[in-house]
């Protein structure tokens, strides 16, 4: 199976914004959240399309989300939106500063394999169980 | 139906406020000038609502909920008092005077969005301008680490790219944008110029920015990526304009150098004050962001961050900010205000919310909400009740209120003041 590595950078996307005043317990949210954003030429290489499951790993921890396909982005780099997803697998120390790594970080991309992407709530369950 | 003028939006730094807003009965019925996400606030705001206080899930009377929470901070040793950035400013102030009863911590968001530009701004200095000196004069727009397109969606039209200012009379065609990001973007295809920077190369392109502005000639073929003829050129550019704008996001303060980016930003901006008039401003998120900082500033001396275990302000990013407080398991309590640190953490400080009592005033469920031991509902600020928050460049506005809030809500103000008072009792009258 294969994997890449890219450059992760997370951020704001105007779908995240109008989901999330819906309710962070929406549909709309999740569709628009529970994503990574990928190059085609990497997409071709982990033999994914829109919408099929990506797990998503670093140094802090893995997330599986759904993958869609960007054209602004060059082979080796993704986006992620906001959210609770993205923080599965940004972090680290703060540098004296109080701002964890958000933005380019090493991740490696390789498809889920049909896992599920987690909901809100059972990722709270997993905050809850300490997991 | 009642059509209320010049309403201001509750969601953006940008502080629009020349929405029309119709209500018929107590319901929004309709808006004017809100972009999507405004539009999505003001018609969904009645979804997903809190119903009622609950303690440990179960439904209290108000009054049950503010005494569980004062016992919970009372009696904690390092209660964190974090959020604050989406709520008006006289909460901030209760949210304060609270944190110094407690002898807690506390933290606005801003520590996890411009916290680091306040750090490089504390020890360079600012070169400050509002958003109307920006629409009237400006002629050279650089948004770098910034999309306005996805995050601020009237910043462009109402202040910046395609408005006709007093001495921009020609909009759009006055101007010159350019985008700096790391990859293309709606911004990037409607500016005059991008420059596609590597991640984590800020640093290195405005240094070279600034040595360019000073005359030398950039030895390296391409510097972060960004080809040193485009740089050569952008800093013409710069020298030239008669006034230019660095509108930066967190592009910039959430890459590798943090606020050393921003420091370097400042010293271009600097450099090019000698040639000609140039600005930079923070692209502040939450709608009062800026507030948070200003009102933290005047009452404690500190903008975020602000510990008063010894009775007195004490500042420093990195110890007392809420990242760190809670992923090094420090916060034994907390009250979250009008924000969502369980979703917006890094999951190591996220899961420490789950092993500790939380107390969350907000408006919707979320994923703090869903995680705490406490939640009071409260009524939302800008469309419910009224307020003063502060727009990205530092100008105050007063919110309005449109509609009554669902019968028996409290603002945030209100409920803080009464936890106030419930841990005055619980401390013996002070």
């Amino acid at each position: 199976m294969g994997q890449v590595e890219v450059v992760l950078i997370s951020g704001r996307t105007t779908e995240q914004g109008t989901s999330l005043e819906i309710g962070k317990n929406s549909e709309e949210y999740f569709r628009n959240v529970a994503i990574v954003e990928l190059s085609a030429a990497d997409a071709e290489k982990l033999k994914i399309g829109d919408g099929d499951g990506v797990e998503i790993s670093t140094q802090y921890g893995s997330v599986v989300v759904k993958g869609r396909i960007s054209k602004g982005l060059d082979r080796g780099s993704a986006f992620i939106p906001y959210g609770p997803w993205s923080n599965q697998v940004l972090g680290g120390p703060t540098r004296g500063t109080g701002m964890p790594t958000f933005r380019g970080l090493k991740a490696i991309l390789k498809s889920a394999e049909g896992r599920e992407v987690q909901s809100l709530l059972e990722i709270v369950k997993t905050f809850r169980r300490g997991d | 139906m009642v059509e209320h003028p010049n309403v201001v939006c509750p969601f953006c730094g940008c502080l629009c406020d020349d929405l029309s807003i119709t209500v018929e009965g107590n319901r929004i019925i309709k808006t004017k000038n809100a972009c999507a996400i405004s539009q999505s606030k003001f018609m969904n705001h009645e979804k997903n609502r809190i119903d009622a206080p609950t303690v440990e899930g179960n439904p209290v009377s108000l009054d049950e909920a503010v005494e569980a929470s004062a016992k919970i901070l009372a009696s904690a040793k390092r209660p964190l008092v974090y959020g604050l950035s989406s709520t008006e400013c006289g909460a901030i102030a209760k949210a304060i005077e609270l944190t110094e009863l407690l002898g807690g911590v506390i933290d606005n968001t801003s520590s996890v969005c411009h916290g680091p530009t306040i750090l490089a701004l504390q020890a360079v200095g600012e070169v400050k301008t509002t958003l109307g000196e920006v629409k009237n004069r400006a002629d050279l727009i650089i948004f770098w680490g910034s999309n306005p397109t996805e995050a601020h969606l009237r910043h462009l039209t109402r202040y910046s790219g395609t408005v006709k200012g007093l001495w921009r009379p020609e909009g759009r065609k006055g101007r010159y944008i350019v985008a700096v990001d790391v990859r293309e973007t709606k911004m990037s295809r409607l500016s005059d110029l991008f420059l596609k920077i590597e991640p984590n190369g800020d640093y290195e392109l405005l240094s070279a920015l600034r040595a360019a502005v000073r005359g030398a000639k950039i030895q390296a073929e391409a510097v972060a990526g960004v080809p040193r003829k485009q740089i050569a050129e952008l800093a013409d550019r710069m020298k030239a304009a008669r006034m230019g704008v660095i509108f930066y996001g967190l592009g910039l303060t959430q890459s590798d150098g943090r606020h050393l980016n921003v420091d370097a930003a400042v010293g271009l901006v600097e450099g090019l004050n000698h040639h000609t008039k140039f600005v930079l401003m923070p692209m502040r998120g939450h709608y009062n962001v800026s507030g948070a900082n200003a009102v933290t500033a005047w009452q404690t001396g500190y903008p975020f961050a602000v510990d008063f275990s010894r009775g007195y302000p004490r500042y420093n990013p990195g110890e007392y900010t809420a990242v760190d407080l809670l992923s090094g398991g420090e916060a034994d309590a907390a009250l979250v205000i009008a924000s969502d640190p369980a979703a917006n953490f890094p999951a190591e400080a996220a899961k420490h919310l789950a092993k500790i009592p939380v107390i969350t005033l907000d408006t919707k469920m979320n994923m703090t909400t869903m995680l705490s031991r406490i939640v009071i509902p409260v009524a939302m600020t800008g469309i419910e009740a009224e307020g003063t928050a502060y727009r990205m460049d530092d100008v105050p506005i007063r919110l309005r209120k449109v509609i009554e809030p669902p019968e028996g809500l409290k603002t945030d103000a209100e409920v803080i003041q009464k936890i106030i008072d419930g841990v005055k009792a619980m401390k013996g009258g002070m």
